[in-house]
């Protein structure tokens, strides 16, 4: 249930209400600080126009950044108003908004909620006392009722500062979703009346789902804050900051009930509907001190997530039946799935920092934390009665069908090895940091870092009920449909092959890196970086995975008006033995009384596959950056960027290459006139190999073997284009001022695919023919365009008027949606989402502004 | 005519009138896009004699709450002649003596006392308090260091030789370290300064207590670094 929005800062209110006594803002802390939505990304800035007299009163024009980058035109002062010591300012902005054409799409509404209607674009209002630096401000904006923020900031320069937010954001996943079930966004999914679970037609679910009418699906983030920091000494600060966002809604989510495609009127693949329903509370609190010679930080920061539900469960419609004859499948009507489980962080961080002579620094910092979860653990099924398969042709559970169980058995806490997770992650981190400037050019620095995650725990999936292993999968259908296959492993069947045991993943990373930089001269600066990674993670292909980089940089400005940057990188990544299958002690496998089958055990996976986070590769990156200045007010920058990655892997990635290019004109002849055109094109390709088992019994894990036959393989190519470019002009006409914007995006996504034979693809019926062959996906592509208009017309010297329009077009094409005009559901498929949908729509607004 | 259309002519006729915003209103003379000042050394010699009297025949005052004016920027010096014409203070006896000059006059001048050998002052040395001061500036105090637009050798901004913009920012080098007292102390009570160059100087003098301010005033007395 949401909480009343005035009671909602509450608990946080009272958490940290009685710390706020004496104190000092320190401007390195705060809580989320940044407060704006779809209305006026900028949050606040549009209103406050240009201030003419331009960025600096020691020099006129435009001013740059170090590396040759006009900067954006100041605001104007704020217009202050005199009330005894005090002094204020403010805005209003305060007016009316309305959307036409598509405007319930869920692209164009991803992260706004355009109600309609009146909106306080903002409310901002800011008082201060110069004779002790006290300060007060407030800022708000409201779009709608989940697309909010309210503000509120007070303290004393230099003395203290306590500020506390709300805000609501929306996350529109989709408008096109067709779920079939009753109860969205709780934790029970039911058929509607008329519509018996386990025991519906394709033909019947089918017509539910075209008669059901598209709904949007979303989920709204309400956050809220409270924050105050405080000087205790000129050196030292205290802070501390708290909040808490709850997540409520909705989404698209999984149902597995057995494959489908290789087996028509049987399984069940369930788009189901996950409720949302959380909340998440970060606390950091600590105490920094800054010196001349010594800085120091000592810090606590702190996480704990907690979800109303710890499952959901949903009803399957459709019936299962045995891949072998004269069997009989239990019927199942229900399947589950475990939401995320709650878990708290905590984080205890000490940093120092000294300076050194030759104007330098030495950093060191060590922290250590801890990710813990131990919420309570879902049964394995939420069925009744048996699930499994009566060979016999009865369901009655015995020796005559051992493929055949219990529900009592396995729907309850009572069939888990432990009631709870019992979960733990500890982490470590030693961080150490040097820079020198021995000669005024030439600046030297080195780095060293050690961090570790360790798993204090695993689980086994043993039922004290039944003295059997192994975690039942997909909710009892597998085990359902073909026999032995229920997940399970006990003695009397010692060669099913079953996961059995959690898998830690503990992580050890060794980094050491030194470079230099060396001005050569008013024009020219090298640079180099050499670095070493050592990872050496457990249970995983490799024990070590050694990095080495050698980074080169210059940057030159030999010409008044051009700056040149370049970097190259070279990096090569290596390791120990790559052992291709180290999990086999997280499966039945690993028990003791487990019998290989007489072809051996299966293999895990093929012997030439690399994962390709262990895998060998070598990387090359190369950055060219050059900024131009035809003019004073006129910059023309370009770049090109390319990173090329090649992986010593026969099956797996084989190479990941990019390349971009950009090039931007702006140009900013006077305070708040200014125009810009920008292109960027970016591709990058993904290569992949990898293999079929045609044989999925065999036990030979090599190409060519009795399990991973030739004719099994397949490549792929990922190909991804995006194009990106716009046009940007703001003219002041005497006091009216015009701005205008255009932004195209264009991405475009292929995948070429090529195989030995059908056999290498996971569903062969699709291809005529048995040779080789190969083809592209359709592409998906995403188009948008945006257009946007606004004028500001002074009415009166507090009081302007601003009209603006949003006109966008999105074409959007994306093959894994086609095919749902009528219904989302086909024979036991049933699809919620119906994906994304082009669409054109406007947004026209009216604001009037008003200074305070 | 209905109401859409005298809304729209209300619009236009404000829109078009160009109400001026309450912030745009009458700032401080901007000198950061000035030209160089030109004027005749020889003619500001021959009007410089009543000058003389404050402000020493070469330039160099016998009093020291009067400023040197010998080697000064002629920009500097031109910009704070036109201050007293426009808008100096009934007390000040510069006001008197602005008032009756005119522009050429006021260039003529500046380039002769700019043309004439500043002060040498007396040793300074870099241990004296306000060499710290005058090259760090104090941060815990928000003072910024002197030497950003003064330079290094406290004889002008760097770069000021090439570029007239630079020199509206004065030589302090052994100047008389009453009148720099002085001088930043009228700029702390200054609460409408009338140039630019003014109105950056005068909140920096505000955070300089009485101490600072006497010590960088000696030293650069003292002619340092």
């Amino acid at each position: 249930m949401r909480t009343p929005r005035l009671l909602r800062p509450l608990p946080l209110a009272v958490a940290i209400a009685t710390v706020v006594a004496r104190a000092h803002a320190d401007s390195g802390v705060g809580v989320d600080t940044w407060r704006a939505n779809k209305l006026d990304p900028t949050g606040g800035a549009t209103i406050d126009g240009c201030d003419e007299r331009g960025t600096s009163w020691l020099e006129a024009g435009v001013h740059r950044s170090p590396t040759g980058n006009l900067y954006a035109c100041p605001p104007p002062p704020p217009v202050t108003a005199g009330h005894g010591e005090w002094r204020t300012s403010g805005v209003l902005s305060i007016g009316a908004v309305a959307t036409g054409g598509d405007d319930g799409n869920a692209l164009w509404n991803r992260y706004v909620d355009w109600d309609g209607g009146i909106v306080l674009a903002l409310l901002a209002f800011d008082a201060e006392r110069a004779a002790d630096g006290t300060y007060a401000s407030v800022r708000a904006s409201r779009v709608s009722d989940d697309d909010e923020y309210y503000q509120a900031v007070f303290g004393r320069a230099g003395s203290y500062k306590v500020q506390a937010f709300l805000r609501d954001m929306p996350n529109l996943v989709t408008n096109t979703a067709k779920p079939i079930w009753n109860g969205v966004g709780t934790d029970h999914l039911t058929l509607p009346a008329g519509y018996a679970a386990g025991a519906s037609s394709p033909a019947a679910i089918a017509a539910l789902s075209a008669a059901t009418p598209e709904r949007t699906l979303g989920v709204t983030r309400e956050k809220q804050g409270l924050g105050f920091s405080v000087y205790l000494t000129p050196q030292w600060t205290a802070y501390a900051n708290a909040t808490d966002e709850q997540r409520h809604g909705a989404r698209p989510f999984g149902g597995p009930f057995f494959f489908n495609f290789p087996f028509p009127d049987n399984g069940g693949v369930l788009e189901t509907v996950k409720p949302i329903d959380d909340s998440t509370v970060n606390l950091e609190g600590g105490f920094r001190y800054a010196g001349r010679v010594w800085r120091m930080d000592f810090g606590y920061s702190g996480s704990f997530y907690r979800d109303r539900y710890t499952r959901y469960t949903y009803e399957t419609p459709f019936a299962l039946s045995p891949l072998v004859p004269n069997a009989v499948s239990a019927p199942l009507t229900t399947g589950q799935f475990a939401t995320e489980p709650d878990n708290d962080y905590h984080n205890l961080k000490a940093a120092f920092t000294r300076k050194l002579p030759m104007n330098g620094e030495l950093s060191i910092t060590a922290s250590g934390g801890r990710m813990s979860q131990d919420d309570t653990l879902i049964p394995p099924v939420a069925c009744q009665g048996v699930f499994g398969i009566g060979l016999d042709g009865s369901l009655q559970t015995g020796p005559q069908n051992p493929y055949l169980y219990d529900c009592a058995n396995w729907n309850t806490p009572a069939a888990l090895s432990r009631k709870s997770a019992d979960m733990r992650i500890d982490t470590s981190l030693l961080d150490a940091r040097i820079v020198l400037q021995p000669a005024t050019d030439l600046t030297v620095r080195g780095g060293l870092r050690y961090e570790r995650e360790d798993y204090r725990n695993v689980y086994l999936a043993y039922n004290p009920l039944t003295g059997q292993y192994g975690y039942v999968s997909e909710n009892g259908s597998q085990g359902s449909v073909v026999p032995g296959e229920s997940g399970i492993w006990d003695p009397s069947d010692p060669s099913a092959i079953t996961r059995v045991r959690s898998l830690p993943l503990d992580m050890q990373t060794t980094e050491a890196n030194i470079g230099a930089d060396w001005k050569l001269g008013a024009r020219d600066t090298l640079g180099a970086t050499l670095a070493f990674s050592r990872y050496e993670p457990t249970h995983r292909e490799r024990s070590t995975v050694d990095d080495g980089s050698l980074k080169l940089s210059w940057t030159n400005r030999a010409l008044d008006w051009l700056t040149l940057r370049a970097n190259v990188t070279f990096l090569h990544q290596d390791g120990d033995r790559y052992d291709y299958d180290p999990y086999d002690f997280t499966y039945s496998i690993d028990l003791p009384g487990f019998v290989a089958p007489p072809t051996g055990v299966p293999a895990h996976t093929v012997d030439a596959l690399r994962k390709y986070d262990v895998s060998s590769r070598n990387e090359r990156k190369l950055d060219f950056m050059a900024t131009f200045m035809p003019r004073e007010d006129m910059t023309v920058s370009a770049s090109l960027r390319g990173d090329w990655s090649d992986y010593d892997a026969e099956l797996g990635r084989q190479g990941y290459d990019t390349l971009g290019a950009t090039v931007q004109w702006e140009w900013q002849p006077a305070p708040g006139s200014n125009a810009s055109v920008y292109y960027a094109y970016d591709r990058s390709k993904l290569r992949m190999a990898n293999i079929n088992e045609i044989n999925d019994s065999g036990s030979n894990p090599s190409i060519g073997g009795n399990t991973y036959v030739d004719i099994g393989r397949w490549w792929a190519d990922d190909t991804q284009r995006n194009h990106n470019a716009g046009v940007v002009f703001a003219h002041a006409f005497g006091r009216v001022r015009v701005d205008a914007s255009w932004n195209y995006l264009y991405a475009r996504g292929t995948t070429d695919y090529r195989f030995a034979s059908p056999l290498a693809l996971a569903w062969a019926d699709t291809v005529i023919g048995d040779g080789p062959g190969g083809g592209t996906f359709a592409p998906m592509t995403y188009r948008i365009d945006s257009l946007s208009i606004g004028v500001r017309i002074p009415l009166h010297e507090r009081v302007a008027l601003r009209v603006f329009d949003v006109y966008e077009r999105g074409r959007i094409s994306d093959w894994h949606y086609l095919g749902f005009d009528a219904t989302h559901a086909f024979d036991h498929r049933v699809y919620t989402d119906g994906g994304p949908q082009s669409y054109d729509a406007n947004l026209v607004g009216l604001l009037l502004d008003v200074r305070l | 005519m209905t109401a859409i259309e005298r809304l729209r002519r209300f619009l236009f006729a404000t829109a078009l009138a160009g109400i001026p915003l309450a912030h745009a209103g009458n700032g401080p003379v901007d000198l950061r896009a000035i030209d160089a000042v030109h004027g005749d050394a020889a003619a500001g010699k021959a009007k410089a004699s009543v000058c003389s009297a404050c402000h020493g025949p070469l330039g160099i005052a016998i009093v020291p709450t009067f400023p040197n004016l010998a080697g000064q920027k002629a920009e500097y010096l031109y910009w704070r002649l036109v201050m007293f014409k426009r808008a100096g203070k009934p007390e000040s006896p510069m006001t008197a003596q602005a008032a009756n000059l005119d522009d050429a006059s006021m260039r003529d001048l500046a380039a002769y006392f700019a043309s004439l050998p500043p002060a040498a002052g007396t040793a300074g040395t870099g241990t004296m308090p306000g060499a710290a001061i005058y090259r760090d500036g104090d941060p815990a105090a928000g003072v910024p260091p002197c030497q950003g637009c003064h330079g290094a050798d406290a004889r002008g901004r760097a770069g000021a030789d090439g570029d007239p913009r630079l020199r509206v920012y004065p030589m302090l080098r052994g100047q008389h370290a009453a009148y720099i007292a002085q001088r930043i102390k009228d700029l702390a009570a200054d609460a409408s300064p009338f140039t630019s160059t003014s109105h950056v100087m005068a909140p920096i003098a505000r955070t300089l207590d009485a101490a600072s301010v006497d010590a960088i005033a000696h030293w650069l007395e003292a002619g340092a670094p």
